[in-house]
Parts: structure tokens; sequence; C-alpha cells
């Protein structure tokens, strides 16, 4: 039985009892994406008695957006109907617009936490990290072979002669080169891995239960990937291990950073 | 629950451009074995070919099927939603006046009344000068002024079985938000019969 709202003295139609709940179950678990705006879909079909419902959402980053229950795909003659207008279509159509409207809110809510959640730690151009969650990354790797003595390298990739790429075929090109050189990167990491661009043409990588000859099998694969996707590039890199070199992560940056410009012929003063 | 690996996977293909909703199926061990997309604008076969990298990079075997919706998604001006045009409330007279449009036609609904009961009462009246018959009596109209912003609500029974319509908006008065919660709590009923 629904409670009465005490403010307006309506039957409590907004539903916001079971959506406070909801999001509350998945904030706690810290896990309000996507997977909410499924699963919100979900109850509120339960709730209701519904066999289809489409959530069209509009988002800063990812424009108009569709979401149906249970993950079907949104025919195309379906999405005509609809074309492409924000809020919440269902079959039968029996959701109260107050309860509507209230689901569409917090979905819409959960749909920006995720894209800026994603966003934070992510590279918009080659969708790996970021320097910020690769910076991270290497704190909390470092900090767990100081204390288990647990192995990782660390290598620093410099794309070569990428100014010159720039140059000749222009940004676009250049950012093309960039996007391919991240997929083949992120082909080329095993699990538990980690790839980052630090920025510009400089990318890092974390090798996990690595004690140095690890990085001779990531370099061949990223070798493989990368004639792959057409040879677009070659790269310089420099390693350092961990505990073996350091367990300060800034001094591992500053080992592999040598290491890679004594390799590109460059003296660091 | 899905996973927060399938959740930044739908995420990257939702951030590719044009796309407007990816489905993922599941084979007998959950395992992800198809996803579709649904595509709107001049790139589809581009972002089939990402696609296929970003599912290599997380579901490899993975089939990629990419649905261009560029034919069939049709300008919202023709959806037939009912549009409010002018809500005008005259406090000393109680007059209440609505105007809507719908494709191009133009009805006025005039009651006298005050702001709340008067704005959802003219704006029915403005429907019925369109042409609708509107299946529904008005229940109640609620403003809580107390609360800065708090939306006015319409309660609209209907003349034979079925639940009740809830409507909800905010405006610059309580006249225009009851005559907009009407149209909230009417607009999808009207789009299926129009």
């Amino acid at each position: 039985m629904s409670a009465i709202d005490p403010l307006t003295e309506l039957e409590d139609v907004r539903g916001d009892g079971w959506l406070f709940e909801t999001m509350r179950e998945n904030l706690a678990s810290g896990s309000l994406g996507l997977g909410f705006i499924y699963s919100t879909l979900e109850r509120l079909a339960e709730r209701h008695g519904l066999h289809d419902a489409i959530l069209v959402l509009h988002d800063e980053t990812l424009g108009a957006q569709s979401f149906r229950l249970h993950q079907l795909s949104v025919a195309r003659s379906l999405l005509g109907q609809l074309g492409g207008e924000s809020g919440l279509h269902c079959q039968p159509d029996s959701v109260p617009a107050i309860e509507s409207d209230a689901v569409q809110t917090v979905c819409q809510l959960a749909l920006s936490l995720h894209v800026a959640r994603f966003g934070a730690a992510h590279d918009p151009l080659t969708n790996i990290s970021n320097r910020r969650s690769f910076d991270e990354a290497l704190r909390i790797a470092a900090a767990r072979s100081a204390r288990y003595g647990w192995a990782f390298s660390l290598v620093i990739l410099d794309l070569d002669d990428f100014k010159a790429v720039n140059d000749r075929a222009g940004h676009e090109f250049g950012d093309y080169v960039l996007r391919q050189f991240g997929f083949a990167l992120r082909h080329a990491l095993r699990h538990g891995d980690t790839a980052a661009r630090l920025g510009g043409d400089e990318f890092a990588v974390i090798l996990s239960n690595a004690e140095g000859t690890e990085a001779v099998g990531f370099v061949d694969r990223l070798r493989t990937h990368l004639k792959a996707t057409g040879d677009l590039v070659d790269f310089t890199m420099g390693t350092a291990t961990s505990p073996r070199d350091s367990t300060d992560p800034a001094e591992l940056v500053r080992i592999a950073d040598a290491r890679l410009y004594e390799r590109k012929g460059i003296r660091i003063l | 629950m899905i996973s927060s690996t399938e959740e930044d996977f739908e995420l990257e293909l939702r951030s590719l451009p044009g796309v407007l909703n990816v489905a993922v199926g599941h084979d007998e061990r959950g395992d992800i074995d198809t996803v579709t997309l649904v595509v709107y604008g001049p790139n589809a076969p581009e972002t089939h070919a990402v696609a296929h990298q970003i599912a290599n990079l997380y579901f490899p075997g993975a089939e990629i099927v990419v649905e261009d919706a560029n034919q069939a998604v049709r300008p919202v001006e023709s959806l037939g939603r009912v549009q409010l045009v002018r809500a005008e409330f005259d406090a000393a007279r109680g007059h209440c006046e609505v105007e809507l449009q719908h494709r191009g036609r133009n009805g006025v609904g005039t009651v006298v009344s005050g702001a709340l009961i008067g704005g959802a009462s003219a704006t029915l009246a403005a429907l019925a000068d369109l042409g609708y018959e509107v299946p529904f009596t008005l229940q109640s109209v609620t403003g809580v002024s107390v609360i800065r912003d708090w939306p006015v609500i319409v309660v609209l029974r209907p003349l034979g079985e079925g639940p009740d319509r809830y409507g909800v908006a905010r405006s610059d008065d309580e006249f225009a938000a009851a005559a907009k919660a009407t149209l909230d709590a009417l607009n999808r009923y009207l789009l299926t019969r129009s």
C-alpha cells in the first residue's frame, strides 16, 4: 500500500521511496553507473507490470542516449516514433508522470556520474588511463612492492618523430596515430597491467608481477599490434623495475625516463 | 547487475559519435556474444569499424551489429505533442485563458476560476477546442507554495476504468504551472491517439 506524502497529502506516487532505496543500495556498493539505469527500469517494470520501457536521456558528452528494459536493442522504427525525445516511454503507459519524472531525474544523475567518473580517470583521445589515475596506480604498486616485495616493471614509451607526423600530415592524422597507438597498447596488456597516456606522445605502462624480462614479451606484443594497425609510428622506451631499482614512484619514473633518453641519444643534465 | 567492465565497455561504445543505443546479448555461459549499436549520423561504417576494435579489447569474438537509424528518426516537431502557447490569468476577475498549439492549429480555452483549478480547466477547454475528446475529469490541483520552486501537481481521473494520471510542472507562476502540469499528465495519452 502506498504511503501518504505528508507534504502534498497525496499518495506517494512519486515513488521516490523505492527509488531512494535503490539509489542507496547502489551507492553503497559504488555502482551508480549504467547498471543502475537498467536495474531501475527492471524494478519499475515489476512495480507497474510493464512489458516494455525505454528511457531517453541527454548527456552533454554523449548526446541523446536510449536505454531499454533488459538491455534490448531499440529498433529503428521505435526510435523514429520517439524522435530522441527525453523521457520515459513505456507500455502500457500507466506510470504516473511524477514517478516517471523522478526515474528520469535519478537515471540522468547516474549517467552523468558514470560519464564523469570514466572521464576523470581516462584520456579522452585514447580511452586509456590518464596521468592522474596512472600516478595513483603507480603509487599503489610501489607501496605494495615496498611492503610485500611484489615485483613490477614501469615502462615509459615515447613515439619517435611524432612532431614530424603532426607537421607533415596535420593534427587530425596525429590524433589518429595516437588513438591507434592507444589501441595497440591496450591489446598488448595482460590482465592486471595498466596503460596510460602521460601527455603528448608519451605513454606509460605498469607490468604487474614482472621482474624485467616480461617487458620483452610486452614489446613483442605491442609491435605485432602496431603492425596490424598499419605500422604508423615507432617508439622508444625505458624501463625501471621495483623493488630492484627502487620502490619510490618518483625515482622509478626518473630511472625509466633516463633509460629512455639514453636510448634516444639524449643526455639529461 | 552488469559488471563494471561491461558498464565501461558500454559507455565507451556510447561515446562513439552518433550512437543512440547499445544493447548486449549474452550466450548461455553469460559471456557477451552480440553487441547491437543504433547509430544516427553520417559515419555508420566508421562507427562499425571502431566498435569492432573496442569490442576486441573487452570481449573478443563478440558479433557487432550496427543499425542505421538515419531513415527512421523523424524531427520532434512531427511528433504531435501539444504545446502551450500562452497562459494568461487575471486575478481581479478570475479570468483564465490558455492557448495551445498542435500541428499548426491553435485552440483557446477560457474559464472563470482561481489560478490552480483555472490553469488546469482552461487547458482541458483548449484541448476540447482543438478537437480532442479527453475522457478524464480534474480530480485535484495542488501547489505547494511553501517551498520555493515546488511544482504544481495535477491529478486526472478517467471517466472509465483505468489508473489516475499525474502531471507535474514548474513555471514562473502557478497558473502556467497548472496548465503545463495538465499537459504533462495528458501528453503521452494524446500522443498515442494523434
